[in-house]
């Protein structure tokens, strides 16, 4: 009897350790999250207020409709949006096609070129940014869609070429074997067999890339001025005259139209991000 | 697949060239560009454009803004690594646990690292700030009248700037630490618990021990990340106080875009990239020796 109380009294341990560090966790990635969206909905006269009131007592969407009017909010999305959607179907269709040849075509050539591809992984942002500032104004790139579009593809590039080409390799190739004594051509076999067969990789990879895209910072920041997208817009916010330091008003309002989409992305694509970071460790 | 058609050949490449065209002119043509700028004297607010050799190299070791930039990142990356593995280890074993708030737990933990960190950054400014912040305020739930303004003094920013960037990279990395951790079997921790072992050898001489080389392959390019970390510092510090919380790739883009100094911009980007490349061969050859 003893015994199986003692047990009881263990599990009951384990068990309310285990609430204890899930709340522990939790709060700490909620709260400031959950902040900020109070911050959002405060009135600006009212962030001032020591405690913080963390159920405001006059919500209003007065920093929403300012960045609305004043700040161009609808315009900046639209860049964002734009700019994400193209790089995400322009890449996908490049880096699947190069994923194919990489696969399938291994001689001595390709194989350094795939090798060059990872190897650029190791060249970092900072180290490009001057000449590569200067050849985009050379070629009439700098601040233009196109311009901006190719280097976004540029980013997500070799991550996306390494997982494709990973996939493309446990496909067999007796499926494309049988489909050409068939009769099939060689665009027919990439399009009608391998294709259909990369779309969970696609999926996964689209997802992953597309919040690399919404973070990208550095691209944004050097190589455009007059196209903006969110995430240059929100360091850029205007400082209306009751606040001081930073727009705290606009930026939480801000913050949290950014916020609100990744969010219930996270929550419907869980598990295809979780695959997609174990398979490929990228860096959003 | 047999490509036996001669005429065959130039389609694997017709297929690549796209993305190696990409990248050949955003990365390998720009890096060769800074090498050769890093030999020369380019300002352009005073229109000079010179070959001086190695003497933008020299100058480095006598800049005091560029020392302080280097000591921070120094120690942002130790600080920050130590603090990633020891609580990246503990969130992917809280990750990897079975109970049933499991699935609400690891979608939330992708919201840090689904999150712009220009939006960390600008919201960390205005949360670390003494009277109306967010950490203040939680502080004086404990501590009544507690006053601080963090990211004035430089210990207190430095601390402050670390904090937000494991507040935005660790779920990441234990993401990774628990892709290691479910190829473990159950049944080694079954084989060991009928043994009599408890938990906290359990994670010692079974967990740790095999989860070791994963943890340490994960750290090359957290590493790499780290001195290459940019955003957070723009938008959370600018820098400051003074420059003590400019990182080395902070402080690149200050002097290549700001003071126009290309020529020297491009020597300490040229240096980052070399301790870079030094680290992932070491690294490499460091994996291949305890590899078998």
């Amino acid at each position: 009897m003893k015994k199986i109380n003692k047990y009881k009294v263990y599990r009951g341990c384990v068990a309310a350790g285990k609430w204890i560090l899930f709340a522990l966790v939790s709060f700490v990635i909620l709260f400031p999250v959950y902040w900020i969206f109070v911050s959002s909905i405060t009135p600006p006269g009212e962030l001032f207020q020591t405690p913080i009131d963390y159920i405001p007592d006059h919500p209003t969407l007065e920093s929403y409709k300012f960045l609305i009017d004043n700040v161009g909010l609808l315009t900046k999305i639209g860049n964002t949006v734009f700019i994400v959607g193209l790089t995400l179907v322009v890449s996908t269709v490049l880096c699947a096609m190069a994923a194919y040849g990489f696969a399938r075509f291994r001689t001595k050539g390709i194989s350094l070129a795939f090798a060059f591809i990872v190897a650029t992984m190791l060249i970092p942002e900072v180290v490009t940014a001057r000449p590569l500032y200067e050849f985009l104004r050379a070629v009439n790139l700098y601040d233009t869609y196109p311009g901006l579009i190719l280097l976004y593809i540029s980013t997500v590039i070799p991550f996306t070429v390494l997982i494709l080409r990973n996939f493309v390799d446990e496909i067999p190739v007796s499926l494309e074997e049988a489909a050409a004594i068939d009769g099939a051509s060689f665009t027919q076999r990439l399009f009608t067999v391998v294709l259909p067969l990369m779309k969970p990789a696609i999926a996964t990879v689209c997802i992953i890339n597309f919040v690399t895209c919404l973070n990208n910072f550095f691209t944004p920041l050097f190589y455009s001025n007059g196209i903006q997208v969110l995430s240059v817009a929100i360091v850029q916010l205007p400082l209306r005259d009751n606040m001081y330091g930073i727009p705290w008003d606009l930026v939480s309002a801000m913050g949290w139209i950014i916020l609100l989409p990744i969010i219930v992305f996270v929550a419907i694509f869980e598990k295809q991000i979780m695959d997609g970071i174990m398979a490929g460790g990228v860096k959003a | 697949m047999a490509v036996s058609k001669k005429s065959m050949r130039w389609i694997p490449w017709l297929l690549i060239l796209p993305v190696v065209l990409i990248r050949i002119f955003t990365t390998l043509y720009p890096i060769l560009a800074t090498i050769k700028n890093s030999f020369y004297d380019i300002r352009i607010l005073a229109g000079v454009n010179e070959f001086v050799g190695l003497a933008n190299y020299m100058k480095i070791f006598h800049d005091p803004k560029v020392i302080t930039s280097i000591t921070f990142t120094i120690i942002f990356v130790l600080v920050s690594m130590a603090l990633h593995i020891i609580l990246g280890v503990g969130l992917a074993m809280i990750l990897n646990m079975k109970f049933k708030g499991r699935r609400f737990i690891r979608t939330i933990v992708l919201i840090p690292w689904a999150m712009p960190t220009v939006v960390i950054g600008m919201a960390a400014k205005w949360a670390f700030n003494n009277d109306y912040g967010l950490i203040n305020d939680f502080i004086r739930w404990f501590v009544p009248a507690y006053q601080n303004s963090w990211l004035i003094n430089t210990g207190s920013a430095r601390g402050a700037v670390i904090a937000m960037d494991l507040w935005k990279d660790l779920p990441f990395f234990a993401i990774l630490v628990l892709s290691g951790l479910q190829f473990i079997s159950g049944d080694i921790y079954e084989a060991a618990k009928v043994d009599g072992a408890n938990g906290i050898q359990c994670f010692f001489r079974i967990t740790l021990p095999l989860i070791a080389k994963n943890v340490l392959t994960l750290c090359i390019p957290f590493t790499l990340w780290r001195l290459t970390s940019f955003d957070l510092v723009y938008a959370m510090t600018s820098g400051g106080p003074g420059e003590d919380t400019a990182l080395i790739a902070y402080r690149i883009t200050t002097e290549a875009f700001t003071n126009l100094n290309v020529g020297y911009a491009a020597a300490l980007a040229i240096m980052l990239f070399l301790v870079m490349a030094l680290i992932s061969w070491i690294n490499i050859r460091f994996m291949n020796k305890i590899g078998d």
